[in-house]
């Protein structure tokens, strides 16, 4: 399985006006998404889930690290807004709304990446009517313009924009947040749809874990700038190995009032500021397992099998005393007996 | 209509006659006259009533009318929203016959409400410890020194670390998190018997929200103070809330005990917005119509109607009863979901 993307020890930091100090917003993430895969980067505000994204799409310059897309690297010349990857890699934004222009027909936005293509009209006429209905949309909303859909319909009209090229790698930045939930179901159901029939590779980035467990194959749980557990998603769901991964998904509250999670790990506490990190381990000052060994030193990878990495000296004291137990998945089978009922 | 569900039928003012209601809304209409056109009518006929010591979840999708219900219970409908109809019962009190002074008095006193975007509530100009500390001032008639004090206090009861250095913070040294406390120490400071909760904790981190959560029942509880807490993530009501509303359109569709509603959702709107979060697309298609136009309250018939997989003709005509169809358990339906026992 060749990789689409492989993103090697990427260090982003912001400079602050008039300091010294910097923002150390990512500090040296490396993962890879492979064809038809989707990789989900997990974790609170301020993580540098979005930092990450950005890097991906060459938008920003990283400060260390690489970014390759098919074997050839990301960088000032070859990015999203390059000749050369034009078309091949595609981004969906969180606010539908605000990432249409409000006085553009959708056929003319949805047609847009064509245009700087240099596609005929009469080819991009066509595709602009096959995209358009492959994202469940009706032939007439090609003539309407953003402020007469819906907020679910507009996401479609993003995501229709993104496909329409058949790039082979689509950043999805928390596409389905601003929506309700009906609407949220109906684009993640589109988005593995579009996936299976395309193949696309996906990075998604959100905070929404319920979600992420449903879409994605592998999980990056970040935190400060950090992927401090690298998984499958069933592995990552149903033995988290981090004290933060345990505490983040032990938070989730799931709509069903008997499946709640005990706190076998309580994260005390704030934050640091991504200016001022701590010498050791990110967590060390929030976790109940940190020792002096995790305050001198961040821990090194381990491997604990099948490509699941985590970044913890007391990973094996976090797995303890709880049973292995997917919520998420407990939560789908007894949703199914609940809502599989009918009319008398 | 089934012959079960007539033999259920009970008055609807039950609802709002139990004695120990902190609240008890019957019959609120609320509608938005649009200029050239018929109004919108966002809360229809809508009966509900809380109890001291009791945390009621409202949960609805953009437009159901939550916030606007919200807003008509303070008296603090956005212009040109009206109330055509209805009473709203505070503590034995009518809010909608007293006069604009005695509202002021009692909102921020005895009503409190909590909103989304803490920062957007505090003055940036003004330490937070102070900010806490003017509310108390304004409803309580004490001394400063003792609002001080007061304010203190209410830092260290939502667990704010470092609270003597934190009373003297501005809003921007603080994270969402903290703002968000700081804006419940506020809404706090006075004892309020009865708070609103308006979609407060959706911009919050989800270990943030966890905390945030387990603070406030503890504080409802301890001050045996009623809540409603408006939502649109059904998940947060399944942990949090002793009661679960559902409102549609403007009118609440189906009402029941917490444990009840997540075991038995009858109306097949719940369903289908629990479907929705059970990311399980066979039981989403089995529930959901997919519509082209939106739909406003006040049609004739059920609402829900045009959307609903369970319609039968009479559902277009008649405006189903909210009707108990077990103990607590109220549901506006006429062809409900029914399942095996």
């Amino acid at each position: 399985m060749s990789a689409v993307l492989e993103v090697s020890g990427l260090v982003k930091h912001f400079p602050i006006a008039g300091q010294r100090a910097v923002v150390q917003a990512v500090n040296g993430v490396s993962f890879s998404v492979a064809r038809g895969e989707t990789v989900s980067l997990v974790g609170e505000s301020g993580s540098g889930k979005t930092t990450v994204g950005r890097c991906v799409l060459g938008l920003i310059t990283p400060s260390g690290g690489t970014v390759h897309f098919h074997g050839a690297p990301i960088d000032k010349r070859h990015n999203i807004r390059s000749k050369t990857l034009r078309g091949r890699l595609q981004l969906v934004f969180q606010e539908p709304a605000e990432s249409l222009d409000p006085r553009m027909r959708i056929g003319h936005t949805i047609a847009e990446p064509l245009r700087s293509l240099g596609v005929s009209q009469a080819e991009r006429q066509q595709r602009v009517r096959e995209t358009i209905t492959r994202v469940g949309l009706r032939e007439s909303t090609l003539e309407q313009y953003p402020a007469e859909l819906s907020a679910g319909q507009q996401q479609r009209v993003g995501i229709a924009r993104a496909i329409i090229t058949e790039p082979e790698l689509i950043v999805l930045d928390e596409p389905t947040s601003a929506l309700d939930p009906t609407a949220r179901a109906e684009i993640i159901d589109l988005l593995i749809r579009l996936q299976q029939e395309l193949e696309t590779a996906y990075l998604f980035i959100s905070h929404d874990l319920s979600t992420v467990r449903y879409v994605s194959h592998r999980v990056a749980v970040m935190y400060l700038g950090m992927i401090v557990e690298l998984g499958s998603a069933a592995e990552i769901f149903s033995h988290p190995r981090h004290p933060y991964s345990v505490g983040l998904l032990s938070s989730v509250l799931l709509p069903n009032p008997r499946l709640k999670r005990e706190l076998t790990v309580d994260l005390k506490g704030e934050i640091p500021s991504p200016i001022d990190l701590p010498k050791g381990c990110f967590l060390a000052g929030r976790c109940p397992f940190a020792d002096e060994r995790c305050r001198a030193a961040m821990p090194p990878p381990d491997d604990v099998g099948g490509g699941h990495l985590v970044h913890c000296y007391h990973h094996r004291e976090a797995l303890r005393g709880r049973e292995a137990l997917d919520y998420f998945d407990q939560f789908q089978s007894e949703a199914e007996q609940v809502l599989g009922a009918g009319r008398r | 209509m089934h012959p079960e569900i007539a033999a259920a039928t009970r008055d609807p003012a039950v609802l709002s006659a139990r004695s120990d209601a902190i609240l008890a809304i019957r019959g609120l209409s609320v509608s938005y006259p649009v200029y050239g056109t018929e109004a919108v009518r966002a809360i229809r006929e809508l009966d509900l009533s809380i109890a001291r010591g009791e945390i009621l979840g409202l949960v609805g999708e953009s437009g159901s009318g939550k916030t606007t219900l919200a807003r008509a219970i303070m008296g603090l409908l956005a212009r040109p929203g009206r109330i055509d109809a209805g009473s709203v019962t505070f503590d034995g009190r009518d809010l909608r016959a007293m006069p604009e002074d005695a509202l002021r008095a009692i909102r921020g006193k005895d009503i409190a409400m909590v909103i989304p975007n803490p920062r957007g509530e505090l003055d940036p100009l003004v330490t937070v410890g102070r900010q806490i500390a003017t509310v108390a001032r304004a409803h309580l008639d004490i001394a400063r020194d003792k609002s001080d004090e007061l304010a203190l206090e209410m830092l260290k009861a939502v667990q704010i670390p470092d609270p003597k250095r934190r009373f003297n913070a501005y809003p921007h040294e603080l994270s969402g998190g903290m703002a968000q406390r700081v804006v419940m120490a506020m809404s706090l400071v006075c004892s309020p018997k009865f708070i609103i909760s308006d979609d407060a904790t959706s911009g919050l981190d989800v270990t943030v929200q966890a905390q945030i959560l387990d603070l406030l029942r503890n504080l409802v509880r301890s001050h045996q103070t009623a809540m409603m807490f408006i939502t649109r993530d059904i998940g947060i009501t399944a942990h949090f809330c002793d009661r679960v509303a559902v409102i549609y359109a403007g009118e609440i569709v189906e009402l029941a005990p917490t444990v009840r509603f997540f075991e038995n959702p009858m109306h097949p709107y719940s369903v289908m917005l629990l479907a929705a979060f059970a990311h399980n697309p066979r039981l989403r298609e089995k529930w959901h119509k997919p519509l082209a136009s939106q739909i406003r309250a006040g049609t004739t018939g059920c609402p829900y109607a045009p959307r609903c997989v369970h319609v039968e003709d009479q559902c277009r005509g008649t405006r189903p009863a909210l009707l108990e169809l077990e103990p607590g358990h109220f549901v506006r339906c006429l062809v409900p979901v029914v399942r095996p026992t």
